[in-house]
């Protein structure tokens, strides 16, 4: 185009505007970077690490957990009919990102950001392993290098897992015992990498638990593996307190607990508890019960007392809806405790990684022969922990009923906690063996209530414990599915390893009631 | 109206404009000629208005008026000849020689036709000599019944071209040409970037619609859909050297065509039960409710205007046993708000006025319009004004050099327009959708509760919805928009065949729009009800200058040759900012200083540049055959380096075959032409509109985020980090999932088209036919990819669709009678079908999810190489192999797990016919067009059934049921089965897997119509409605009042028309008017639209 030579200075006399930068740097997007520091990474991860948990009580995850139940179908339903699920690589590839930002900033191979992505990996793999199953792994997180990873078995996943666990708690111990004070933007922890630390061994430990159906597993050993965290606090420390707890505290302004004033008239008849929750909490005569919920008003206008446990209801996750809707609406079911949830934006914070959680975990671990020790203290410590975060003490207690179906009246009734009495109780007192096992099972579940995502459910899928209930409302043909399908996006365009992955597994079908390695 | 310029002829202050506008050039000189006349009919005498006239040899003409009059500025008149051509008639050439009129009657229908169309640069062709597709319509014939944004009015109007008109104040038309929504709008021969709501219809002369890539391949990468070029009117060549036009339409929107029929029989609340307790839950369903309550039937209830009786207890017990006691004293609860909408709706009105001063001189000629247009809302409190400046001149200094200039001043302002998309913002969904008829839309004219004016309004509910008055009146959206595009150009003949211009051109727009949410106002996020105060400003500043080298030359007696070639630098800015209050401190005080939580602000900027050289080649043999070539090179700043600078060709060949071979007398024959064409056109990385905080999340989530014109850099090719807002309200950093790709290639699109023009009696009748293939891609798309990369797409070159479809424009003079009566009929047919060719071929991918080209399809499911594009996936339920629903055990239809194939959205064709009759004085004429085929989910169908006001929820099963409901009673049995053994498995497509294990016995279990209702009306499936509708879309009765009895008023010429829009409207539903989806799966919600009528008036003085 030799006419260009002659036009262009000719058009530069024309032109209006002024050219203020070069023609090459015009395709680069001025408005975002292309860098961030690490912390800022840190930080969209450690949130994204919120939202995988489930993103906070009262959603999808704790109806699927039968903590409550939606009785209003516009909203949702308790239907079971799940299809392919999300996956969390996009948060992985942040936690790549997040490592190369830290090293590029010129932070040491081994630094907080580091080792806390090894963490991450191992949180985030797990997730998506439960979910599905076998998942690329090793040939993962390669972008445009390897557009079709091949997947790596469930089994390896997890063995993969437990190593970075190791590694991860190799390098804080290093960095902890150089005072290294590089991580900020920490929502969790307040940068502490000792506490981390403790998070990361008593999720450890969550893992282990999880693999109970391959505790012979020679690969994984499982139970020596959990022997030693729990024998070597030095090596391994663990949550002591409900103050180690991996948790989301909410604030008024920006990160409001998902029940608060702004949406009472949305949920608050819309939403009743779960019998499989509510039940158990009754048939033990829990005092959480009076904290979560509020007696059933067409009970007490039927003469029943607000505290006895008789007028507290749940209802099946399996009534069909319409049902369940009506008799809602009648007064017939216990809807949340009104004050707990409604009265404030912060109500209770999201446990992720808990302590109650962990003194169940090592119970379960003690009554399974894997560790030595006293599976009763354990599992007291884990409903004692449970009660504390509710705010039940011994002896007396305020709690709060709504006065008129609202959150700003409430009637104030005293009750009285005695923990002795209570785990007196032949249904509570640990017995060991089975029966044990069980009892284990079903406080680990009621301490869950409304938390750690979808653990309650992976337990019971995994143990039985709770019986989950069944009917039209629940679906999938009066099934619980035990997993997700892969999303559509894999049997597009990672065919050849999705198909093989499916048919490997699941005989060739991408079915959500198909029973995945780790339950076998 | 007066106007008057007794004193003195208008050329001083003309000159001294004219002079302001060229920056002083010298002294005016005669040296050209103002030829006047008039064309008539050499058949009846009636005068013939569009004849064109054209300086022979030139490009310099006109068009005759409705009186057939004309005149035209001729340079160096003695050796020209003007040629008089018009569809249907024997062209005539007349030399001026020393005459100052020349008064011309055609001769009707030979073979001769003789039609000039406008191409793209503006460059004027014979209609025999182009081989591509083109449609003009007149833009005088659209000023009648108006439409307030000037696109609409070109509804079933261009084979092709299919308009989704939006009723909605400020909303953009929807544009589909030849399936394609981005179109380039060019006025006067600049591309502008408009939504079109900155073009005044008063001064359009023609529209030209230039349908394929081939037509338009010139603009580069900006006209690769296609173009609508808009030409101006210019300066009148009136006798007395100036001339004064009025034109003034009035319109007022009365009765309904499209809005959904709602029940009033049951109140708010859920299974019959309601009471109020504070609005906000305290009560029984008083908070965010539906309207399945109890009967409006007088029966005592708790309301929102109940006496509250301190001290005191009432209880009120509902039919099915529950139960509420407060000290609100129940009051009967009755129809009061039956028809709350047609109470609230106003007459919305559609005012235009418009005056324009046409002068010229021996030298000059200058055009000024102004136009106000003023719409009143449906909608209390909500109004558009657009106000149009239009200055156009050109000044000619000697035969040899001419300038050029126009500008056009646009600006849109109101303080106030609706926000109509679904959500507590919206007026349907507050009266229709969720609101019930136990309030009295009068009664909420008292917005404030006492004692709290200025922070609580007073409503029925206060969790989710609002009052429609406290809407209307407090919460607030304006829209404040400067427009400004124009040109200056300089033309030079440097030799008899050589011509060089230079031009300059400039569109910009500086757009605020501001949002006062007020205290007590509630929507999705911002149940805290502590008002907001948010601001949009943008700007935008896009200049093109060009230099222009156009050759004609006839070589030979057998070969002319027209070229042009040119280059230009184009520079487009971009600038934006969003910010956002986090509630107010202080109610009613609307700025940011008063902001509770920290300000939230977004800005953005994106500078573009473009360099081009392009050139276009007609070679005329013997006047019958025209091959043109064109070719453009672009280098475009977007695109990665390497790959920058691309090539668009285009070939494009026309015979008239009329001209060479004897076709029998008996066909009727009297023009046939052929032609075909090719071209390739490229884009990459810019995209037609923005929002208001590209590349970030829209702060809060409510409100409406506007897209306004943009056509800049997308940056979607960058590896960049987001940075949203997280706990605390600190930022965290997400990198893109979106990998990019430094050897991006530009989009392509090839496009092979055959046309036919043919004309028969005499060229009364004339069918213009166009086929074409367009094999749109390799296009830059984001390939969606395994998440396990980390990333879950890619951008690369992929996803080639291939179009085929067809146009047939028939144009009919059915009668010319001796009496002076006429009939003329234009219909437009146009249909096309896209499939998938490949998808990612380098990667062995062939297959998309459905959602990448139908909006609201399933992104589960997908479509394969050889499928329709425009399927359309959506919840559906779950069958026996013979069609029965398969029931749950509470006796409602499984609904199917994946989605399901619906149906194809896009029409099977696109129609309009528009009829004219003319007698004497007096025209009539009416215009039916529609769309037929498709299907749609019908969105406020869903809503009304879901919230329980649908009128069908009361009718039938469903009415009858409901009866019961409320008694706490099911009775309801839908139809179909349900399972006495086996379990539904599936697999990943939804298909049942073990038909044969599943034993079926037939469905008797009753349920509540409610549950019924929500079950079936969650899939898509059962609100799907045909999308096929027919329109009267105008109705026009004129008459030209007699000139003799006009000219004593000082007016020359008058019409007067009485017009009517959007009359008759047929569909399967009238919840909404189709019209305005032209994409897209599921409707929205909407504006009812109206019937609208008017009177028009023209004045010229």
């Amino acid at each position: 185009m030799t006419s260009k030579k002659y036009i262009l200075p000719l058009l530069a006399l024309l032109t209006l505007a002024g050219c203020e930068k070069p023609f090459d740097q015009l395709e680069q997007d001025p408005n975002r970077p292309t860098s961030a520091p690490a912390s800022l990474v840190f930080n969209g991860v450690v949130n994204d690490m919120y939202s995988v948990a489930g993103g906070g009580g009262w959603n999808d995850s704790q109806r699927y957990n039968q903590f409550y139940a939606s009785n209003y179908n516009y909203y949702a339903t308790n239907d079971y009919a799940w299809t392919t699920t999300g996956l969390n690589y996009t948060t992985l590839k942040n936690v790549v990102k997040m490592e190369e930002e830290a090293k590029k900033a010129g932070l040491p191979d081994v630094n907080a950001y580091s080792a806390l992505g090894k963490f991450f990996r191992a949180y985030f793999f797990e997730n998506m392993t439960r979910r599905v199953g076998d998942i690329p792994m090793t040939e993962a997180l390669q972008g445009l290098s390897n557009a079709t990873p091949k997947y790596n078995a469930q089994k390896d996943v997890y063995v993969q897992i437990l190593s970075w666990l190791d590694g991860a708690n190799t390098d804080l111990t290093s960095l902890i015992a150089k005072n290294d004070n590089n991580l900020s933007g920490d929502i969790y922890f307040g940068n502490s990498l000792s506490k981390w630390q403790k998070a990361v061994n008593t999720y450890k430990l969550r893992v282990l638990i999880n693999l109970s159906r391959k505790e012979s597993d020679t690969d994984l050993n499982i139970k020596s593996r959990f022997a030693e965290v729990v024998g070597n606090p030095t090596k391994f420390p663990i949550m002591a307190s409900m103050d180690d707890n991996l948790q989301y505290v909410y604030n008024s302004q920006f990160n409001k607990y998902n029940r608060n004033p702004d949406n009472f008239g949305g949920n608050a008849t819309r939403e009743n508890m779960a019998a499989t929750y509510l039940g158990t909490l009754t048939s033990l005569k829990d005092p959480r019960t009076y904290v979560v919920a509020e007696p059933a008003t067409a009970l007490v206008a039927a003469g029943t007392k607000p505290t006895d446990f008789a007028a507290f209801v749940g209802a099946s996750s399996g009534e069909d809806l319409a049902t369940m809707a009506d008799k809602a609406n009648k007064g017939q079911y216990s809807f949340q405790n009104r004050k707990h949830y409604y009265s404030t934006y912060t109500a209770e914070p999201y446990l992720i990684i808990s302590y109650p959680e962990l003194q169940f975990n090592i119970a379960e671990a003690i009554n399974r022969g894997w560790v030595a020790g006293n599976a009763e203290t354990y599992y007291q410590n884990g409903i004692k922990a449970s009660w504390g975060f509710y705010g039940i003490t011994e002896g007396a207690n305020s709690v709060y009923f709504s006065a008129d179906g609202g959150y700003r009246n409430v009637n104030t009734y005293t009750v009285d906690v005695n923990f002795a009495g209570y785990y007196a109780q032949p249904a509570v007192k640990y017995a060991g063996s089975s029966t044990g096992l069980t009892q284990i099972l079903t406080q680990k579940y009621l301490a869950f209530a409304q938390n750690s995502g979808l653990e309650a459910f992976y337990n019971q899928r995994r143990t039985g414990v709770p019986t989950f209930l069944i009917g039209p409302g629940t679906g999938n043909s009066q099934r619980i599915p035990l997993r997700w399908q892969y999303p559509a996006t894999e049997r597009s365009y990672n065919t050849a390893n999705n198909t093989a992955a499916v048919s490997s597994q699941y005989g060739g079908n991408d079915d959500i009631n198909a029973q995945m390695w780790l339950l076998k | 109206m007066t106007l008057s310029f007794r004193s003195s002829p208008p050329e001083n202050w003309i000159r001294l404009l004219i002079a302001g506008l060229l920056f002083c050039f010298g002294t005016l000189s005669a040296l050209a000629q103002t030829i006047t006349g008039r064309v008539t009919s050499a058949d009846d005498q009636q005068p013939l208005p569009g004849v064109s006239i054209l300086v022979k040899g030139s490009t310099v003409g006109t068009t005759t008026r409705e009186d057939g009059s004309y005149s035209l500025n001729v340079n160096n008149p003695s050796g020209a000849t003007l040629t008089f051509s018009f569809i249907g008639y024997n062209s005539q050439e007349a030399a001026v020689g020393s005459r100052s009129v020349i008064n011309v009657a055609l001769r009707a229908g030979t073979a001769n036709l003789s039609e000039v169309v406008v191409t793209a640069l503006g460059i004027k062709k014979d209609i025999r000599q182009t081989g591509v597709a083109i449609q003009t319509v007149d833009g005088n014939q659209l000023l009648k019944a108006r439409e307030p944004n000037p696109i609409n009015s070109l509804t079933g109007k261009v084979a092709g071209l299919t308009i989704g008109g939006s009723a909605e104040l400020l909303g953009r038309p929807n544009i589909s040409l030849r399936g394609n929504s981005d179109v380039l709008f060019v006025v006067d021969g600049i591309p502008i970037t408009s939504d079109t709501w900155n073009i005044s219809a008063d001064d359009i002369d023609t529209y030209t619609v230039l349908k394929g890539a081939s037509a338009s391949a010139l603009y580069g990468f900006r006209g690769k859909n296609g173009a609508i070029l808009i030409t101006t009117k210019r300066g009148t060549k009136d006798k007395r050297g100036f001339s004064v036009e009025v034109n003034t339409s009035q319109m007022f929107d009365q009765g309904f065509l499209a809005i959904p029929k709602v029940q009033d029989e049951y109140g708010p609340g859920d299974h019959g039960v309601y009471a109020f307790g504070d609005g906000k839950g305290n009560g029984l369903n008083d908070g965010d409710y539906d309207i399945w309550g109890p009967a409006l039937n007088g029966q005592l209830i708790p309301q929102y205007d109940s006496p509250v009786m301190v001290g005191q207890s009432f209880t009120t017990k509902f039919p099915n046993g529950a139960t509420f006691t407060s000290n609100r004293q129940p009051t009967p609860f009755l129809p009061r708000g039956k028809d709350n909408l047609s109470r609230f709706i106003q007459t919305g009105i559609l005012s235009n006025n418009n005056i324009a001063v046409g002068t010229s001189g021996e030298k000059y000629d200058m055009r000024f319009s102004t136009s106000y247009n003023y719409q009143g809302g449906l909608v209390p409190n909500t109004k558009l004004n657009v106000v149009n400046f239009n200055i156009t001149g050109g000044y000619t200094f000697s035969p040899k050099l001419r300038f050029d200039a126009s500008m056009n001043y646009n600006r849109q302002f109101t303080p106030n327009f609706p926000d109509v998309s679904y959500g507590p913002n919206s007026l349907i969904y507050n009266i229709i959708a969720w609101g019930g008829a136990d309030w009295n839309i009068d009664d909420m004219k008292q917005i404030w509760q006492p004692g709290k004016e200025g922070t609580q309004q007073i409503y029925a509910e206060y969790q989710r919805y609002n009052n429609p008055w406290f809407l209307a009146k407090n919460w607030l959206r304006g829209h404040y928009n400067n427009n400004l595009y124009g040109y200056t150009s300089l033309k030079y003949q440097l030799t008899n065949n050589l011509q060089l211009t230079a031009k300059t051109q400039l569109t910009t727009y500086n757009l605020l729009r501001t949002e006062k949410f007020p205290y007590s106002a509630t929507t999705y996020g911002r149940e805290e009800a502590r008002g907001d105060y948010r601001e949009d400003r943008r700007n935008l500043f896009d200049n093109i200058n060009q230099v222009l080298l156009q050759y004609n030359k006839t070589i030979s007696r057998d070969l002319t040759i027209n070229a042009l070639a040119g280059g230009e630098a184009r520079v487009f800015n971009y600038n934006s900012d969003y910010a956002s209050t986090n509630y107010l401190n202080v109610p009613g005080v609307y700025n940011f200083a008063n902001s509770s939580n920290p300000v939230i602000a977004n800005n953005f900027t994106a500078d573009m540049r473009v360099l081009s050289a392009y050139y276009s080649a007609d070679f005329t043999f013997r006047d019958f055959l025209t091959l043109t070539t064109t070719g453009r090179l672009d280098k475009l700043s977007t695109l990665p380096k390497g790959n920058n600078a691309y090539f668009y060709p285009s070939v494009a060949l026309s015979t008239v075959i009329s001209d060479y071979v004897k076709l029998p007398a008996s066909l009727g024959i009297s023009f046939l032409k052929v032609r075909a064409s090719y071209a390739n056109v490229k884009d990459g990385l810019t995209q037609s509109t923005i929002g208001a905080t590209p590349g970030a999340s829209f702060p809060l989530s409510y409100g409406d985020n506007y897209a306004s014109s943009y056509g800049g850099p997308t940056y979607q090719n960058s590896a960049v980090y987001s940075l949203p807002l997280l706990y605390n309200n600190k930022p965290g950093a997400y990198f893109t999932n979106t990998l990019n790709n430094p050897n991006l290639k530009p989009n392509s699109t090839s496009q092979t088209e055959l046309g036919l023009d043919i004309r028969f009696l005499n060229n009364r009748l004339a069918l213009d036919a166009a086929y074409y293939v367009s094999n749109d891609g390799p296009r830059i798309f984001t390939l969606p990819s395994s998440e396990a990369t980390g990333y879950t797409g890619r951008l690369v070159n992929g996803i080639m669709t291939q179009k085929k479809g067809g146009e047939i424009s028939l144009t009919g003079k059915a009668i010319r009678s001796n009496s002076g009566f006429n009939w003329d009929v234009v219909a437009n047919y146009s249909t096309f079908t896209e499939r998938l060719k490949e998808v990612y071929p380098e990667g062995g991918i062939n297959t998309i999810a459905s959602n990448y080209f139908v909006g609201s399809s399933s992104g589960n499911r997908f479509i394969n190489v050889g499928d329709r594009t425009d399927g359309f996936y959506s919840g559906a339920f779950v069958r026996t192999p013979d069609g029965q629903y398969i029931n749950d055990a509470g006796g409602r239809p499984i609904a199917n797990p994946v989605a399901q194939f619906l149906g194809y959205v896009n029409p099977k064709f696109v129609w309009g016919i528009n009829n004219r009759f003319s007698y004497k004085n007096l025209t009539f004429s009416f215009q039916f067009d529609g769309r037929v085929g498709g299907v749609i989910g019908d969105y406020v169908r869903q809503k009304t059934f879901q919230g329980g006001r649908n009128i069908e929820t009361i009718q039938g099963a469903l009415g009858t049921a409901r009866v019961n409901d409320v008694q706490g009673v099911k009775s309801y049995v839908g139809t179909g089965v349900v399972l006495t053994s086996g379990q539904l498995n599936y697999d990943v497509n939804g298909n049942v897997l073990n038909y044969g294990e599943l034993r079926y016995g037939p469905n008797t279990t009753a349920t509540y119509a409610q549950d019924y209702v929500a079950r079936i009306y969650g899939q898509a499936e059962s609100f799907l409605m045909d999308r096929s509708f027919v329109k009267l879309r105008e109705v026009i009765i004129g008459y030209s009042l007699p000139t003799r009895l006009t000219s004593r008023f000082g007016v020359r010429q008058a019409s007067v028309s009485l017009v009517g829009r959007n009359l008759l409207y047929f569909a399967q539903y009238k919840d909404i008017d189709l019209d305005q989806y032209l994409t897209g799966g599921i409707s929205g919600l909407q504006t009812p639209t109206t019937r609208r009528y008017g009177i028009n008036l023209n004045l010229t003085f």
